[in-house]
């Protein structure tokens, strides 16, 4: 069948992801953490997880359950394994937030948190590799941008193996190569993370979600290929080159060099594509979504720059605090919250105006937001977060808490976006329920097929 | 689709080559709407104000106009050529043709169309494409319409996208759709992507609505 359908989990990985990231926002603004802390502190290394795990991967598997089928124009294989796969992700990272206060002294028990973590996250991320993997192999074409997206799930089996790596050292193992990885395979642990599968994946959904939503051309150029093969070696270099020189004592630096070269090569071309992208579309005004992605691209080549330039200054290793704040936040979140404004409202007209078209005159996707509004809280977003990242890198901890609290204002004020739209609050309450159509709920999709 | 435009010695009149065969053989010159009935391609460019003849060759469109200005017209002549060629008729409607030529399809709609076909056509237009915002008949997303004479409709559609997650929703509205026209009882609809639809398949309306010139796709 062609026709992919909605994913009835999604708007649950939605939710729970929106939750981590304002709890990660709110640790951040209370001096949890680097700066104010160490940055291998326990408190530091909650912050990254509950953003990395919490916000960003539920983020991105959740958009991966509805839009990978769209990819590969395939049915996801299987519904009911979201669900199991959301809650071990989720018990397992509050495992994992429990082992690292342990791991700071703050919690004093005997349970082993850092093996149950591993056990769990494992679970969690395996049953979405097996999900999204049968989708993929059930698939008749996997087209170019999805090569990025399978580079990418590559990428994140590499960050959970080394996450559970470092956890069973953490928890108490003693084998040589585990306390050698542990000690210094924290780069490779983050580059396979937010390099690997977070940013590379997101390069490959943005190919199709942009062309989707400007109506540009699908892209069948040179450019794509190159992107491709350079930054899919930009992370194999990186990650498993970089663990097999930390394991033989080689010279790590020079692994990343290497990296760091492949993976600038890759954005040029990817950010060739992008403006091809915006400059080829067929929709004269750029709806907020794809506008408020642009400025999350920015922010991506503008880490490209800081990160070319603090490693040519050999600053590289004592910024990494502020070089990891901006992919996260700048790039991935701001990527993140610019699809959210359009996924959740195209999500819920699909599962409450879909069963009755062709019957009645329905609203419109646009019908569901009001950009206006949500530009204001867009903004607010990204002021705080690139003088939050400026803050990083002259080492202010109090001006940075103040631009957290302003990050965390433009959160919520989209997050109440985000509830208008799925409550269809936006919408005349004459037109918002005609006859045959029901609320669809906050958390869960009706995935029900039209009759 | 591109079609190119030619000027000729008289500036009032303008050649535009499709690109394909427009007459198998011979050629056809009308210079009232009335002479232009034998022919479906300038029946519809006799709709555009200010054309006043039109002729046709084996791979060329001729067409004159009294307005004087060809900037405003030429869009709109493309934009009838186009409309033409994907309603899949032929330049002259053949003689004895077997196919009633009342219940052809088109997306803009012909005079000579059924009642039954334009409410089938008029109730898809109630069906949107819940991303672009737009009704996907003025999109181009319906290729065909087609009935069996005995209360059973067949609608061939596509998506913008393959994959779209709307597709299902799509396809039961131009189902529903269907069954809504007088003396419809059964109707199925059959999702292609050959072709793969694009921008140029979209009417003058919906080009007009996202702002694309006539004559362009991609």
């Amino acid at each position: 069948m062609i026709g992919a359908t909605l994913s009835r989990w999604t708007m649950s990985f939605f939710s729970v992801a929106l939750v981590a990231l304002i709890v990660a926002l709110v640790l951040m603004a209370a001096g949890t953490g680097y700066p104010s802390e160490g940055i291998a502190d326990a408190g530091s290394l909650i912050v990254v997880h509950v953003t990395a795990i919490g916000w960003l991967s539920l983020l991105m598997c959740g958009a991966l359950l509805q839009f990978l089928p769209v990819l590969v124009a395939h049915t996801l294989y299987s519904d009911a394994l979201a669900w199991p796969a959301l809650l071990a992700l989720v018990v397992g990272l509050v495992a994992l937030v429990l082992a690292f206060l342990q791991f700071g002294g703050i919690l004093q028990t005997q349970v082993p948190y850092f093996a149950a973590a591993a056990v769990l996250l494992i679970a969690g991320f395996g049953l979405i590799l097996w999900n999204l993997g049968a989708t993929l192999l059930a698939a008749e074409d996997v087209p170019l941008p999805v090569w990025f997206v399978i580079a990418g799930l590559v990428a994140a089996v590499f960050t959970v193996g080394l996450g559970a790596v470092f956890a069973t050292a953490l928890g108490g193992g003693q084998a040589a190569w585990l306390v050698t990885l542990t000690a210094a395979g924290i780069p490779l642990h983050a580059i396979a993370g937010l390099g690997g599968w977070l940013t590379f994946t997101a390069m490959g959904v943005s190919y199709r979600l942009l062309a989707m939503f400007m109506l540009s051309p699908e892209l069948k150029r040179q450019s794509t290929r190159i992107a491709l093969v350079l930054g899919a070696a930009a992370l194999a270099v990186a990650v498993v080159g970089g663990i097999v020189v930390v394991l033989a004592n080689g010279n790590l630096m020079l692994a990343l060099t290497a990296a760091l070269v492949l993976a600038v090569g890759a954005l040029v071309p990817y950010g060739m594509d992008v403006v091809f992208l915006y400059r080829k579309r067929r929709r004269p005004v750029i709806e907020l979504n794809s506008r408020m992605a642009g400025v999350a691209l920015a922010n991506l080549a503008a880490l490209a720059v800081l990160v070319v330039v603090l490693a040519v200054f050999g600053q590289l290793g004592n910024q990494a605090g502020a070089v990891v704040f901006f992919a996260a936040f700048g790039w991935l979140t701001g990527l993140g919250l610019s699809q959210l404004f359009k996924i959740v409202a195209f999500m819920t007209w699909l599962e409450t105006y879909g069963p009755v078209m062709g019957r009645m005159p329905t609203p419109r996707v646009q019908d569901l937001v009001v950009e206006k509004r949500a530009l204001k809280w867009f903004w607010t977003y990204h002021a705080g977060t690139w003088a939050a990242t400026l803050a990083l890198l002259f080492g202010l901890a109090i001006p940075f808490r103040i631009c957290v609290v302003v990050m965390l204002a433009g959160t919520l004020g989209l997050v109440a976006q985000f509830l208008r739209t799925r409550r269809l609050l936006d919408i005349d309450a004459a037109k918002r329920l005609p006859e045959g159509t029901r609320q669809p709920q906050l958390f869960v999709s009706n995935a029900a097929k039209p009759a | 689709m591109f079609i190119e435009t030619q000027a000729t010695s008289d500036p009032a009149t303008l050649k535009f080559l499709p690109g394909r065969q427009v007459l198998a053989s011979g050629s056809f010159d009308a210079s009232t709407r009335e002479a232009a009935a034998q022919s479906p391609l300038a029946h519809r460019l006799f709709g555009v104000e200010g054309v006043t003849r039109v002729v046709l060759g084996s791979d060329w469109i001729g067409v004159t106009q009294t307005r004087g200005d060809w900037a405003h017209l030429k869009p709109a002549v493309l934009g009838a050529i186009m409309e033409h060629y994907l309603t899949g008729a032929g330049a002259l409607e053949a003689p004895g043709d077997a196919e009633t030529p009342k219940d052809r399809f088109s997306a803009v709609g012909d005079p000579n169309e059924s009642a039954t076909m334009t409410q089938v056509r008029e109730a898809i237009r109630q069906v949107i494409d819940p991303e672009l915002g737009f009704n996907i008949l003025d999109l181009g997303l319906i290729y065909d319409v087609s009935f069996d004479g005995e209360g059973g409709a067949k609608v061939l559609m596509t998506t913008t996208t393959p994959g779209c997650p709307a597709t299902n929703y799509l396809m039961s509205g131009a189902r529903e759709a269907a069954l809504s026209a007088d003396g419809i009882e059964t109707a199925e609809v059959e999702l292609t992507h050959d072709p793969r639809w694009g921008p140029e398949m979209m009417t003058s309306i919906a080009k007009a609505h996202f702002g694309i010139p006539e004559g362009e796709g991609w």
